[in-house]
């Protein structure tokens, strides 16, 4: 939207040239051909909507470069500083390096002890199988019925006596 | 005395498929083990029982079954005591 006061002017200047002065008027006379600003009005309008923004976007993007770029260069980022890919040789190389120092030093390294379980890699295959048989069940079931009953009678069983003679 | 424990596991082993069981109790004191269950494991058992049977509080004691490439191990606590019974399994 164009300000007031050159609003005011252009019509004036609409009314100089004779055409009805409306809001597709030029601002300022074409310097090169006096014809009527009517058509080359219109096709301007049709260009400015686009011609005029893109510069200014890309005025916009330049500044918002410069505004990550200087940013960028006063911050000091940790977790980029070492993220260049190590290659494969580069880690079995600073393993050794590693492990070279650790036997110098003489620091032991405990050890994890073995898992009883361990991870499967398709759970879900195992988790929708077939569950127990109801075999399996019975007899574990069984053996634990009958072990209670056995440990609950279970007693002392008296073999030979107690009190022996001695140097008879 | 020990007697009908000993005939508990002698019956069980004897089951097709079974290769061993072991019987403990809660602690994790072995009170017998037959076959190619090691008394050793008797600790481990128990544990593992223990641990399972705190997923669902209010359930029954659960069968529990560890199964590798060709063995199973069925865990049970009942009472007193926790069983485990060693099964080879066909691939």
């Amino acid at each position: 939207m164009l300000p007031k006061p050159l609003q005011r002017r252009q019509w004036a200047a609409g009314m100089s040239d004779g055409d009805a002065a409306n809001e597709r008027t030029r601002l300022l006379v074409n310097p090169v051909s006096n014809t009527p600003n009517i058509p080359t009005a219109h096709s301007d309008d049709y260009v400015n909507p686009y011609a005029n923004p893109v510069p200014k976007k890309t005025d916009e993007q330049s500044a918002l470069n410069r505004i990550l770029q200087e940013t960028a260069a006063n911050v000091i980022d940790v977790g980029a500083l070492d993220s260049h890919n190590l290659e494969q040789h580069e880690y079995m190389d600073r393993s050794k390096a590693y492990a070279k120092r650790i036997e110098v030093i003489g620091v032991q390294i405990p050890d994890h002890p073995p898992c009883l379980l361990k991870d499967i890699p398709a759970p879900e295959r195992v988790l929708a199988g077939e569950g127990l048989p109801q075999q399996d069940r019975e007899m574990v079931t069984d053996m634990m019925n009958s072990a209670v009953t056995a440990l609950s009678e279970i007693q002392v069983e008296h073999k030979e006596d107690l009190v022996v003679p001695f140097l008879s | 005395m020990e007697r009908n424990l000993e005939k508990t596991m002698d019956n069980v082993t004897n089951v097709e498929g079974v290769i061993g069981c072991i019987l403990a109790d809660r602690q994790g004191l072995c009170l017998g083990a037959k076959g190619s269950a090691s008394g050793q494991s008797a600790g481990l058992i128990a544990a593992i029982a223990d641990e399972v049977a705190k997923l669902e509080p209010e359930s029954n004691a659960p069968i529990i079954a560890l199964e590798s490439d060709n063995r199973q191990c069925i865990i049970q606590r009942q009472g007193p005591i926790v069983g485990a019974i060693y099964k080879a399994i066909s691939p």
